[in-house]
């Protein structure tokens, strides 16, 4: 898989299904949603890089791969413009389905809301910025479960041999998320994985913390150092997840 | 040499420590101890040398006594003795402590519940040469099966002399099962704490759980320094209370590890792995248990250390468990789907 | 201690006494070993209401003196005297055998007050016995330990390690009976597994060996005495004894090791009992 393949897994299956999330903590949204309808995301230059939203019953969900019949497509000409288009430049898609295009503005808000995700997004307001870290939560080990499915090499090397074992992240009374990795297997978890003690826990102490370290804002190091963030369990299995937490940053920054 | 008083008024250096056998420290601790304890009596069946009960005999003459070459009696003889107010405590190899005398054992000690105290010297295959006739790898699973019985299994030289106060300071018959000659120290020195039925964790970590009882624990600790090198990370239980067992060591290795090995020097039939499977399969947690041990088989003659290693009881043959181990399948959660 | 006339003449009685009520107790609990507790009774009877220092009030009394019925089958004949003495409710024998009872076959020492030792399994009460009164003699205490063995028990190893125990160890503070009916389960003693010659070879263990009439209190009296001063060997009476003695039907007869009785049957033991 190619390096645009492999973000473009990223975007599509762990940032782009977050417009649920975030459907969620809007209702409002939810009322402007359609009944039924289906649009599709597409690179014309790779049969494998698509996604949909899925309207029914007033409920929205994303998937991911083309759709039989979709009512809209955004279509990017290449991969790498999808990516860009993500990473947050104004790229505009062509528009197959004009007649649907109401579609389009029904999911506009949400769509637009998804820029929380956006590395410059950095949110003063409480909620904002507990939404946004929970959100990063989600999409990071996703991403990493992302590296992993689509091949990347680097990460392979993580997972190939690896024991059963957790990768805990944790915000003290707040979200959390894990990555569960077994001989070349990988799963992207919501919330705390109770069957086993994890590998690696990392532990923020509040919402503020996390905001710093997920958003980049402190490196890691610096983040252990200023208490930002408590890591528990093995030292250089934190190091390398850490690594490659910068890895997905790095990797789909590029494409901005 | 200078003596150093412990906590417990035991006055022997480190340095004594380090190159006392486990049943040397034995005979020093007990004659400590019946320096104190005018009610302690001790018994042997012609093996006071062998078993190092010897230090007491020449310390207390008239509280010693030798019953010769009859094993069965000498069990009947303390049964007496504490019913009429001593404190016996009764040495033998492990293999006449336990199947030899398993009936007076189990009826004039465990049935009528009588505070006497059995260390049973030269347990497993720690006789090396002296061949399967005088190896003992049954006794803690004979020993399990009396009501009434404590059972324990020393790391080393320093926990049996730990074992053999906190056995002194317990009512009711216990089974102290130890090696012969010049095992390796697990710990430095005793200040640790020993608890009967406490077991003690000598290692953190979390991809799987060795348990551990008597001499192979050092041969674990080992290990699990080996993997941490290989960047595994293993946990080392060392549960020298066989009976009680330390229940909540054991499901929290479940529970926080998912895979346990158990390593004993000992049939897998009966002891440790068996005791430790009883209690898995009671709280009906998913787990994938790995026993090593001799396996329904009487053992080899040959060099202690080199049975050890010859029964995959080492850290070599640890760590080759552990291998397969790492990848063994656990019914449920092979859900590999990321979470939406 | 020679008894006088009126002394023996109440211990006569009372070892009728208890071996009726034996017989009661068998038949009300579907079987006992009845013939080796009638055996023993004469033993018995001399050490529990003559020469034992014990106080049933107090059955835990630290100075009493302590008793080992080795041949533990004959728990019925001991916990009959024991009833008898009140060392717990006597009608509690009602209820042998019967499930949740402190009465078995074989009697319990943390169960049935004025037992000092669980036996049963053959061959571990005389080294119990021996441990006891060894302890005694570490503690300088001057109370004596009995210990009633079987013949046939003597076939176990572990008698003759207790004995050359003993006699290495000198334990004189000890007097055992063999409860000799020359009778084991399967037959008499010498065809099954020959003990003779059994005297010879207690002298030859070092003990002191005397050989008496089990069922005359006199010969009892002088050998517990005798016993008692020996101080150089430990001593054993062989008694010569009748198995199921007392019960015409019942002498010698090695179907009467282990049985029931009827009521019909249990009358005419009474009443043959009475007439010993």
């Amino acid at each position: 898989m190619d390096r645009d393949e492999l973000v473009s897994r990223i975007f599509l299956r762990s940032a782009l299904p977050l417009i649920k999330d975030l459907a969620e903590e809007q209702p409002l949204y939810k009322k402007l949603f359609p009944k039924k309808g289906v649009i599709q995301l597409q690179a014309d230059d790779n049969e494998g890089v698509a996604a949909q939203i899925l309207f029914e019953e007033g409920e929205i969900s994303v998937r991911p791969g083309k759709h039989e019949k979709p009512d809209l497509t955004l279509c990017f000409r290449t991969t790498a413009m999808l990516n860009s288009f993500f990473a947050g430049k104004t790229l505009l898609p062509k528009i197959r389905g004009l007649a649907k295009i109401h579609l389009l503005f029904r999911v506009l808000p949400l769509l637009l809301g998804v820029k929380i995700l956006l590395p410059n997004a950095l949110p003063e307001d409480a909620k904002k910025r507990a939404l946004k870290v929970k959100l990063l939560l989600f999409m990071i080990t996703n991403a990493l479960s992302q590296l992993n499915k689509g091949g990347d090499e680097e990460f392979l090397k993580t997972t190939e041999n690896s024991p059963d074992r957790i990768f805990q992240w944790t915000v003290k009374d707040g979200p959390a998320a894990f990555l569960r990795m077994k001989a070349g297997k990988t799963k992207a978890g919501r919330g705390t994985y109770t069957r086993r003690r994890p590998f690696v826990h990392m532990i923020f102490p509040d919402i503020d913390s996390a905001f710093m370290v997920l958003t980049s804002q402190a490196p890691l190091v610096e983040a252990v150092r200023l208490g930002y963030v408590v890591t528990e369990g093995a030292m250089e299995g934190s190091k390398e997840m850490g690594y490659h937490m910068q890895r997905v940053e790095e990797l789909t920054g590029a494409y901005a | 040499m200078a003596a150093r008083e412990t906590s417990k008024g035991l006055t022997w250096t480190i340095a004594d420590a380090d190159h006392m056998t486990q049943a040397e420290i034995y005979g020093e601790v007990l004659t400590q101890l019946g320096e104190k304890n005018e009610k302690i009596v001790a018994l042997t069946a012609d093996l006071a040398g062998s078993t190092k009960i010897g230090r007491f005999e020449q310390r207390f003459p008239e509280r010693f006594f030798n019953l010769g070459i009859a094993e069965n009696n000498m069990f009947s003889l303390a049964s007496g003795m504490s019913a009429a107010g001593m404190l016996p405590v009764v040495s033998t190899f492990a293999v006449f402590a336990s199947l030899r005398s398993a009936e007076f054992v189990r009826t004039d000690i465990c049935y009528q519940n009588r505070n006497v105290k059995i260390i049973g010297t030269h347990s497993g295959t720690s006789f090396g040469q002296a061949g399967t006739t005088h190896h003992c790898t049954e006794d803690l699973g004979v020993m399990r099966t009396f009501a009434n019985m404590t059972v324990i299994a020393p790391a080393d030289s320093f926990e049996t002399a730990k074992a053999v106060v906190a056995a002194l300071e317990t009512e009711g018959p216990v089974y102290i099962r130890i090696g012969r000659s010049f095992e390796p120290p697990l710990h430095q020195d005793l200040d640790f704490d020993f608890e009967i039925g406490r077991a003690i964790t000598l290692h953190e970590g979390t991809d799987l759980t060795v348990i551990v009882s008597g001499r192979p624990a050092v041969s674990a600790l080992e290990a699990a320094e080996i993997a941490e090198r290989n960047k595994i990370s293993m946990r080392v239980v060392n549960m020298h209370t066989v009976k009680p067992i330390d229940e909540e060591a054991i499901m929290k290795a479940v529970t926080e590890t998912r895979r346990i090995i158990t390593v004993e020097d000992h049939n897998v039939y009966g002891g440790l792995g068996s005791a430790v499977a009883e209690v898995i399969a009671k709280n009906g947690k998913a787990c994938a248990l790995r026993s090593l041990g001799l396996n329904d088989e009487y053992s080899i003659v040959g060099y202690p250390d080199d049975l050890l290693n010859y029964y995959k009881l080492d850290a070599d043959g640890i760590l080759e468990a552990m291998q397969e181990l790492l990848t063994a399948e656990i019914e449920e959660d092979e859900d590999w789907e990321d979470e939406y | 201690m020679p008894l006088d006339e009126n002394e023996k003449e109440r211990l006569v009685a009372k070892a009728r006494q208890i071996r009726e009520k034996i017989v009661i107790i068998t038949e009300k609990c579907g079987g006992s070993h009845i013939g080796g507790s009638l055996s023993q009774t004469d033993i018995l009877v001399a050490l529990y209401y003559k020469y034992l220092k014990v106080d049933p009030k107090n059955p835990q009394w630290e100075a009493r003196d302590r008793f080992v019925l080795s041949k533990g089958h004959g728990g019925i004949g001991h916990a009959a005297i024991l009833g008898d003495l009140q060392f717990f409710p006597e009608d509690q024998l009602l209820d042998f055998n019967k499930t949740g009872s402190p009465f078995g076959m074989h009697l319990d020492h943390l169960k049935v007050p004025g037992v000092d030792a669980s036996t049963g399994s053959l061959g571990h009460g005389l080294g119990i016995a021996i441990g006891m009164a060894i302890a005694a003699r570490l503690q300088n205490l001057s109370w004596h330990t009995y210990c009633v063995i079987g013949d046939g028990e003597c076939n176990e190893g572990s008698i003759w390690e207790a004995a050359m125990a003993a006699s290495h160890y000198r334990v004189t503070n000890l007097t055992v009976f063999v409860d000799r009916n020359k009778m084991c389960i399967d037959g008499p003693t010498e065809e099954i597994m020959a003990l003779e010659p059994f005297a010879e070879k207690w002298r030859a263990f070092g003990w002191n060996v005397l050989d008496i009439d089990g069922h005359d209190f006199d010969q009892v009296g002088d050998a517990i005495a005798e016993s008692h001063r020996e101080d150089l060997r430990p001593t054993v009476i062989i008694c010569q004894t009748t198995k199921g003695r007392g019960v015409d039907f019942m002498e010698n007869q090695k179907e009467w090791h282990y049985a029931g009785l009827d009521s019909e049957m249990a009358a005419k033991a009474i009443e043959s009992v009475r007439r010993s």
